[in-house]
């Protein structure tokens, strides 16, 4: 949103948009509360496999290894945490555009620029990683409509994986915004706001990792 | 003055409510009270209830009189010119009442507690095991210590704890008989579990059976009706069930009713002349749709009762409640005057689509486990879960177009030349014809 | 369109004229708080009166036993929709016309914090509204329950498209809500004037600031509740497939986890406004008012941990039975000290009984009564005689109606001149009211009696014998007393519009912040922000109270004069909601239309975000 004018009062002297995110992200908690606790709750009811632990063997004796790849996916996992460094390093950037360089304290490492490519390749990078795991998955014989366990793992890490993607068109709009007039200082609260989500996107992915492929 | 019709108001409804109150506990006028617990389940709910009712009725009171003298001691009157005191609140007063209504709930949650768990207790051993199963939109009900399978219709000896074992076999259903229990839900991929011990005071009875979860089109006619019987009559309903389809015994007792025996075979082919001379005990006579709802006399019926082990005498003016009085589309028509004939209705039935459907056990044709069980259909006092009662009037409606008699049912329309409204299409080849469907109807209610 | 943001002075009543201020077009591009609030207020009455109309044929229906005047799938689908209807698009929007108009004007605030996202949020409401209503006219509405328990709502059992209506339309009338509720808790936290601090919020505004928490925490709940089971109709996921081992209560346990807030979410507006009202006709400052903010606190917390006292039947087990129930019945203790409190508040007052003030007291004499009964329903065990009976609908008609009802039509008397600067006529007012008393204790009171003698609910027809006939033929009788009550209203509301006495800033001497500004209120709202240094800046202010309402009250300036900002108006938030709600129609008529509503709806959520809004500072 387009920063109300400098002059508006606000209680709080915070800017509206920073409160109203902090709303969202909770709000958003229990989006992701609902779709995790669902998934738990359907693990171990499928009546059919593939199953995401252990193996299965189906009636026609067609035999199937455990779905999920945990290496594989702790490697994605990183990639994704590293973005989250690189958002905050593009953060500093934006704040600090116009502090003179190599002044002690605040020392810019790169460009506003480099980082918020960095950090919106890394999320591709991410959903890369995704968009394999979900189709060696369909070889696999896992689609939504196999078993409680498809349909359930599919939108939890799809819903997840939607979100990464609004956060990628986030992140390519301010780079917009940077190659057309340059992000400045005043603009660290839309840089700020996108590094919220962005995080917090990023935690959920933490909690879902654990949950669904590291706890057995 | 407005004040007054305020008053007045609460006054009439208190007044009301007593009256009405008083009236409840009249089981003839309100078949379905729950003031009026016949088993020991009933009866823990409706101690609750009184509690409730009172500490309820208490808090009630005491607001709407605070409120009601604040109204008229308070109001405005044109002397007032003065500021009334701006009091911002009383600490005394508000923890006051916060801790009464706190007092007031530990009256109320000491006895739920103890009832919840009274009520959910592990049932005692011996109980009568009732297997009930729910479908859209009627009720399958199975007796595994006995192997009897019905539907629609129990009967339990007074006296001796029932547990019966819910399950679904689609959407959810429950299961209410608000005068003996509680409701409790029918869930498919779970089972649940009701008990209670009708009052071994209660003589013959009739209860009626509720679903009461939304299931859909015909939640509204998904009932059932309960039988409290003496265990002796009990006995002897069970020997009857267990019985094959009692077609056979009927043919057999005939000869006490009649002086002409109808040899389940006989008057078989086009002739039906021989047939048709058949006399009453196998056949009924299915009067015109006109004459509706006065149900045809079922003349023998009472031997072939004899045959077939203790059944609920019926029309008794005391249990008209249990009688269903659902209406009757107006455009269904049955041709005056014509005679059923059970064994005719056999074949008739053997060879069309009822047998896709419904089991008969002692016809080996009839073998679908879609529908209810029809096996003992003749001694069962309603059709379509307590839509209609079971007489052959009302039943010749019903294989007709059962669609249009209970619309949105899943039994299909049969009648030849009648209009499914679920297909949108008319019954052409393959559809019975009236007297097919009175033959069937005959061969039906003979299978006591 | 940047004329329409040039501020004119407004007429008596202008604010309530679509032709006023630049016209038709004025209204679909405002972004004025009040404006959209008198939309919200206008299109909630009409859906009021749609889903009362339903409720009066379920009424003729079973008027007596084997009622033939509709089919049973047509019942289905009017009491379907009835519920749907006065729950999501009548009851939460007139409280949402309360927000909106209100809020800003009591706290101090010349707007909400984000003026676009608010008029987005209405236009979502207004064409997710029709979207679900529009099928009811066509006989296919949606027919599984308002709260569409699974699995009869899956695929399986409802083939039909009837069902696709309620999901979808649900889940965009979720947008709508989520989006106010962040706009809302952003503009209670960050707009208030100097000295409005939380404890001196008017209590309105109070019960509203815990309202949309229980929204942005209870609605993604039953999103995600939809989602799968939109996936299950569309793209045969399994949630609630039994066949492949779902378990039918999962629904059950996320609608429940929603719906129970949820029904808080529809009384606390009521009981804020009450709280207004009550003080005012008693010349007396709300009584305990700390404990007042507390319990409605308390309340929305609790909410959320009552949830299966709707699912008693189940069969959960003794020891989750026991736990809900003691949870359940501790929720009596806030809304008791609520109901003390406004008696505490009226004891030793001045009561001047207008309509607004009669229809506060009728909710404190009926909700008490729905309230009791709703703890009757708390103790599992008499539960399992009442639930899925007539007695829970007559709990539900005494809280919703007694309650929900009455405290919005108080809050409608009360604030109509704030919003027309005309007075609503009393007298028909108190025909109004008292019809309207008689008649809903005359329908609702004896479903408490069909109930406990074994009406079930939801049944189409029953037959006679059963005990029913009289109290469902009363309900019936006072169903139609109820048609005409509102007739009156419906007459009074414009009526009163056009020839309704002159109100002024002040008419009833209340003592909050929006009372010390012209009725109705100019578009800036507060010439100065005002300074507030207590509750009832009008009674108990201090010299700075009255000095920054002498500034306020003064008529006729422009904010141009003034030199006050105002947002530009602009037609971007609706074509947004437009589009996003034409990117929903394509699941159930061809994927194209989602496409094609999506590109649109992409392409001018970027155009309205990245265009500023309001001219710079100069
Ligand atoms: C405005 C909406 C609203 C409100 C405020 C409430 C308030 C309450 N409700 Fe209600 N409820 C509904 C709307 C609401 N309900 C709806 C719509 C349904 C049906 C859903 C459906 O199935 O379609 C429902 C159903 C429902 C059920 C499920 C019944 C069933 O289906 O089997 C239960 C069970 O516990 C319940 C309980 C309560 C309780 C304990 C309160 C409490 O909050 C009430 C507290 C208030 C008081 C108690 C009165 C004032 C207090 C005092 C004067 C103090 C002293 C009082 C005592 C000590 C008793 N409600
Ligand atoms: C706030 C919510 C609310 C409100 C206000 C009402 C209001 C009413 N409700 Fe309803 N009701 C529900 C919420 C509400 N209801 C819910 C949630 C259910 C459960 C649904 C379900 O089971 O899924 C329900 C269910 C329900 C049932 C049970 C249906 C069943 O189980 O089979 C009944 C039956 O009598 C009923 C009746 C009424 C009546 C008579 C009114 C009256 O108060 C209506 C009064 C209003 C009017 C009469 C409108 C006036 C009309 C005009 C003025 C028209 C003429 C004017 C013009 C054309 C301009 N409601
Ligand atoms: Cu089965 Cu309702
Ligand atoms: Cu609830």
């Amino acid at each position: 949103m387009s920063a109300p004018a400098a002059h508006h009062y606000t209680t709080t002297g915070l800017d509206n948009r920073k409160i109203a995110i902090w709303a969202f992200i909770g709000s958003e908690c229990m989006l992701f509360i609902s779709l995790i606790s669902t998934y738990l709750i359907y693990k171990g009811r499928s009546i059919v496999g593939p199953y995401p632990h252990e193996e299965w063997t189906s009636p026609e004796g067609r035999h199937f290894e455990p779905i999920l790849d945990i290496p594989v996916t702790s490697a994605s996992t990183f990639v994704l945490l590293m973005s989250s460094l690189a958002m905050v390093l593009a953060l500093a950037a934006v704040q600090n555009k116009n502090v003179p360089k190599r002044t002690t304290g605040e020392r810019i490492i790169g460009s506003s620029k480099l980082w918020l490519w960095m950090t919106a390749i890394l999320g591709t990078v991410f959903l890369g990683f995704q968009a394999y795991e979900f189709t060696s998955f369909v070889h696999e014989g896992l689609t939504i409509r196999t078993n409680l366990f498809g349909s359930s793992f599919f939108t939890l890490t799809g819903f997840h994986g939607a979100h990464v993607t609004a956060g990628v068109i986030w992140l390519l709009t301010l780079l917009a915004i940077d190659y057309r007039r340059g992000l400045g200082p005043n603009d660290a609260l839309n840089v700020d706001i996108a590094a919220l989500y962005w995080h917090f996107v990023d935690v959920v992915w933490i909690v879902i990792f654990t949950v669904v492929y590291l706890i057995q | 003055m407005k004040g007054n019709s305020r008053l007045r108001q609460l006054a009439t409804f208190g007044l009301v409510a007593l009256a009405v109150l008083a009236l409840g506990a009249c089981a003839a006028e309100y078949p379905n009270t729950t003031f009026q617990p016949k088993s020991e389940f009933a009866r823990s709910i409706d101690f609750l209830w009184d509690r409730l009712l009172l500490l309820g009725t208490i808090v009630f009171v005491l607001v709407e009189a605070a409120l009601i003298f604040v109204i008229f001691r308070y109001r405005r009157r044109p002397s007032d010119t003065s500021t009334p005191p701006q009091t911002h609140g009383n600490a005394t007063l508000e923890i006051l009442w916060t801790i009464i209504p706190a007092v007031i709930l530990i009256f109320i949650a000491i006895p739920t507690v103890k009832t919840i768990f009274q009520t959910q207790a592990k049932v005692a051993a011996g109980a009568l095991e009732i297997e009930v199963i729910g479908h859209q939109w009627w009720w399958e009900f199975k007796y595994p210590q006995y192997n009897i399978v019905t539907a629609n219709e129990i009967y339990i000896p007074a006296g001796r704890t029932v547990n019966f074992k819910l399950n679904s076999d689609d959407v959810i259903h429950s299961f209410w008989i608000p005068q003996l229990a509680g409701k409790r839900d029918m869930i498919a991929n779970r089972t649940n579990y009701i008990w209670f011990t009708p009052d071994s005071s209660l003589g013959p009875a009739v209860y009626n059976g509720f679903c009461t979860e939304y299931c859909g089109t015909q939640h509204a006619k998904m009932r059932f009706r309960v039988f409290t019987v003496r265990p002796e009559q009990f006995e002897s309903w069970v020997a009857g069930q267990q019985k094959p389809a009692a077609f056979g015994a009927v043919a057999s007792a005939a000869p006490a009713a009649t002086g002409t025996p109808t040899p389940p075979q006989s008057g078989v082919g086009p002739e039906g002349g021989a047939a048709r001379a058949v006399p009453r005990p196998a056949g009924s006579v299915i009067p015109g749709s006109d004459s509706f709802p006065a149900a045809a006399p079922m003349t023998g019926a009472s031997t072939a009762r004899l045959a077939s082990g203790y059944t609920f005498p019926d029309h008794q003016p005391e249990f008209a409640y249990a009688r269903p009085n659902s209406t009757i589309p107006a455009n269904l028509k049955f041709t005056k005057g014509l005679t059923g004939n059970a064994a005719r209705g056999q074949q008739a039935y053997s060879s069309s689509a009822c047998i896709g459907c419904h089991v008969i056990t002692g016809n080996p044709m009839s073998q679908g486990i879609v529908g209810p069980n029809l096996t003992h259909f003749g001694s069962r006092s309603t059709i379509g879960a307590g839509s209609f009662p079971n007489t052959p009037a009302y039943l010749a409606l019903w294989l007709k177009n059962t669609r249009a008699m209970k619309p949105g049912s899943i039994m299909p329309t049969l009648g030849k030349n009648e209009y499914d409204p679920q297909l949108k299409t008319t019954v052409t080849t393959g559809g019975l014809d009236d007297q097919q469907i009175a033959d069937i109807v005959a061969y039906l209610m003979s299978l006591k | 369109m940047a004329t329409t943001a040039v501020p004119t002075t407004l007429s008596p009543h202008a604010t309530l004229k679509p032709d006023s201020n630049s016209g038709v077009w004025g209204w679909l591009t405002t972004v004025d708080h009040k404006r959209i609030g008198i939309l919200y207020l206008y299109t909630a009455l009409a859906f009021f009166i749609i889903g009362g109309l339903e409720a009066v044929i379920i009424r003729a229906q079973l008027q007596g036993p084997n009622g033939t005047l509709v089919s049973p799938e047509t019942y289905n689908q009017l009491f379907t929709m009835h519920g749907t209807t006065m729950v999501f698009l009548a009851i939460m929007p007139l409280s949402a016309a309360f927000f909106n108009f209100l809020i800003p004007l009591q706290i101090g605030a010349r707007d909400v914090a984000f003026p676009r996202l608010n008029a987005f949020s209405y236009w979502v409401y207004l064409f997710g509204g029709i979207f679900i209503t529009v099928p009811i006219f066509f006989l296919v509405a949606p027919n599984g329950g308002w709260f569409g328990y699974t699995p009869l709502t899956t695929k399986a059992y409802s083939p039909g498209i009837n069902i696709d209506f309620w999901v979808i339309g649900l889940q965009i009338l979720g947008v709508s809500s989520l989006a106010a509720a962040f706009n809302f808790i952003t503009t209670i936290i960050n707009l208030r004037a100097p000295g409005m601090t939380l404890m001196r919020m008017p209590m309105f505004t109070w019960m509203s600031f815990v309202v949309q928490f229980l929204v942005i925490l209870a609605f993604p709940v039953i999103t995600i509740a939809l989602v799968f089971l939109l996936f299950d109709r569309f793209f045969g996921t399994m949630f609630y497939t039994t066949a492949a081992g779902a378990d039918p209560l999962l629904w059950q346990h996320l609608f429940w986890i929603f719906g129970h807030p949820e029904v808080y979410i529809l009384i606390l507006p009521a009981f804020g406004l009450v709280s207004e009202v009550l003080p005012t006709f008693s010349k007396k400052p709300l009584f305990g008012y700390p404990v007042m903010v507390y319990s409605g606190i308390l309340i929305g917390v609790l909410g959320f941990g009552v949830w299966a006292h709707h699912m008693f039947a189940v069969g959960m087990g003794a020891i989750a039975d026991s736990v809900f129930a003691v949870s359940t019945m501790l929720i009596a203790i806030p809304t008791g000290v609520k109901i003390f409190n406004w008696i505490g508040t009226m004891a030793q007052g001045q009561l001047r009984f207008t309509t607004a003030m009669k229809f506060a007291i009728g909710l404190v004499a009926l909700f008490t009564i729905g309230g009791i009964s709703g703890v009757m329903h708390s103790s599992p065990p008499a539960d399992l005689q009442q639930t899925d009976s007539y007695f829970i609908v007559a709990h539900f008609h005494y809280v919703l109606f007694g309650g929900s009802i009455m405290g919005i039509m108080a809050g409608i008397y009360y604030y109509f001149p704030k919003m027309t600067g005309r007075l609503m006529n009393e007298r028909l007012g108190n025909w109004h009211f008292w019809l309207n008393f008689i008649a809903m204790n005359l329908t609702f009171f004896p479903m408490h009696y069909s109930g406990m003698l074994g009406m079930p609910r939801r049944v189409y027809t029953y037959d006679s014998g059963q005990g029913w006939d009289t109290f469902n033929l009363i309900s019936s009788i006072g169903a139609y007393m109820l048609v005409a009550a509102t007739l009156i209203f419906v007459y009074n509301f414009f009526a009163s519009r056009k020839r309704g006495e002159i109100a002024g800033a002040n008419p009833w001497g209340a003592g909050t912040l929006e009372w010390t500004i012209p009725s109705p209120v100019p578009e800036y709202n507060f010439a100065v922000l005002p300074t507030v240094t207590s509750r009832y800046p009008l009674w108990e202010g201090s010299e700075k109270d009255a000095e920054s309402a002498r500034i306020n009250s003064q008529e006729g300036k422009t904010a141009e004069e003034l030199g006050i900002i105002l947002p530009y108006s602009t037609i971007k938030p609706m074509i947004v909601a437009l589009s996003m709600v034409v990117m929903f129609c394509g699941l159930i008529t061809t994927m194209a239309l989602t496409f094609l509503g999506a590109a649109i709806m992409v392409v001018s959520l970027y155009s309205w975000l990245l265009s500023p809004l309001e001219p710079e500072h100069h």
